[in-house]
């Protein structure tokens, strides 16, 4: 091309009619491709709902069967009505694991702020995961906290991203294993709270630890693998680290347990 | 006389559970599946405790309750049923005159709990 074609007026014009043209239909993409994503969205949003009723029908019924409500059960019979209850609470703690990552992408989560101490949380969580912990052997302990300032934060997200740490350390920690919570301020002033759940079992591969946070990743996502879940948990938990300005990463390596971190700012502003 | 609960849900799978259990558990069952149809229930029999669906058919749940209110035949406690734990929802309830909001399903014998609790 001479010089002379590249000043020429019309072929400019030519040039920039079709440079328009093509950022149309990008744009046009986009939207397209936008407004499909968010049909997805909202029908995952639709059928999860829809599946909680049948569901907790489900659920009721045999919880009256095994209360013995309707007349004594024998013991395989009440066996069996047990495995009803708990497969479907397993099942129903899916949906509402999907439903929350929906409403989480779906911009649909708003903070309620409080001010409350994390300390008493992360003992919350503890005391609820204990059965848990103890049907493996496991002990959770907490190893300071004691005197924190409080933070302004949501409470019942962090308690959400606590108990999905500390349900992924009892689910990937063999029996006898050791669960530990250590909070500590951190920054030049202490401006956030850093958060840690650790574990001492089977660890992640370093060229994992970014999968892990992805939705719907599973390091082992065969149909035999060892642990079910919906690969939302840690999605799920960024999401609600980062609306409150937080960040969250882990630090394992396979066969030496994984440590989870998060931060809070304990400078947020008040409301 | 045993209580009476009115249970306003637009499911028959859920409603026929809660049949049974609050039958068996010993109280006086009554079931309306829309806003017009619990507000003409809970008129003709005022029940000491209504089971609330947020979401109905018709309209909100809520919308039974202040019916009910402003007839003068409110229940006892009214215990709202929602599928959503979020701060915003139990606000809207406890402000509309709900007793308590409760996260559905919860296990029956929580359930059973909640409602002994208003009644004593």
């Amino acid at each position: 091309m001479s010089m002379s074609d590249q000043l020429d007026p019309a072929a400019l014009k030519k040039r920039l009619k079709a440079l328009e043209a093509q950022a149309k239909e990008a744009q046009s993409t986009i939207d397209e491709l936008k407004s499909r994503d968010s049909l997805k969205t909202q029908f995952l949003s639709n059928i999860s709902h829809d599946l909680r009723t049948p569901l907790a029908a489900i659920i009721t019924h045999a919880e009256i069967l095994r209360d013995g409500m309707l007349g004594e059960l024998n013991t395989k019979q009440r066996e069996s009505v047990r495995g009803i209850v708990n497969g479907g609470q397993q099942l129903l703690d899916m949906i509402d694991e999907i439903l929350t990552y929906v409403r989480s992408e779906g911009d649909q989560i708003k903070l309620a702020r409080t001010e409350f101490s994390v300390t008493e949380v992360v003992d919350q969580v503890r005391m609820l995961n204990q059965p848990l912990a103890a049907k493996k052997n496991l002990t959770i302990e907490r190893l300071n906290g004691d005197d924190l300032p409080p933070v302004y934060a949501d409470r019942d997200k962090l308690r959400h991203v606590l108990g999905n740490l500390i349900g992924n350390a009892i689910k990937f920690t063999p029996d006898g294993g050791r669960i530990w919570i250590s909070l500590s301020p951190r920054g030049r002033n202490g401006e956030e709270l850093l958060v840690e759940v650790g574990d001492n079992g089977r660890g992640i591969a370093r060229d994992h630890h970014e999968l892990v946070f992805r939705e719907f990743a599973q390091v082992d996502a065969s149909p035999s693998r060892p642990h079910h879940g919906t690969g939302l948990g840690l999605a799920i938990a960024r999401r609600l680290v980062e609306l409150h300005d937080g960040t969250i990463w882990v630090d394992s390596e396979l066969g030496k347990g994984s440590r989870f971190f998060f931060t809070v700012p304990l400078d947020a502003p008040r409301e | 006389m045993a209580a009476r609960i009115l249970i306003v849900e637009d499911s028959t799978l859920v409603t026929d559970a809660f049949r049974i259990l609050f039958t068996e558990t010993g109280y006086d069952v009554d079931v309306a599946a829309t806003v017009a149809e619990a507000i003409e229930r809970g008129t003709a029999n005022t029940a000491d405790i209504m089971l609330l669906d947020l979401s109905l058919p018709d309209g909100s749940g809520l919308e039974v309750l202040e019916a009910l209110r402003e007839r003068g035949v409110p229940p006892r406690a009214t215990l709202a049923m929602t599928g959503h734990d979020d701060a915003k929802t139990r606000r809207t309830c406890l402000d509309a005159g709900c007793s308590e909001v409760l996260l559905k399903p919860l296990p029956i014998g929580d359930l059973l709990r909640h409602i002994q609790r208003h009644l004593g």
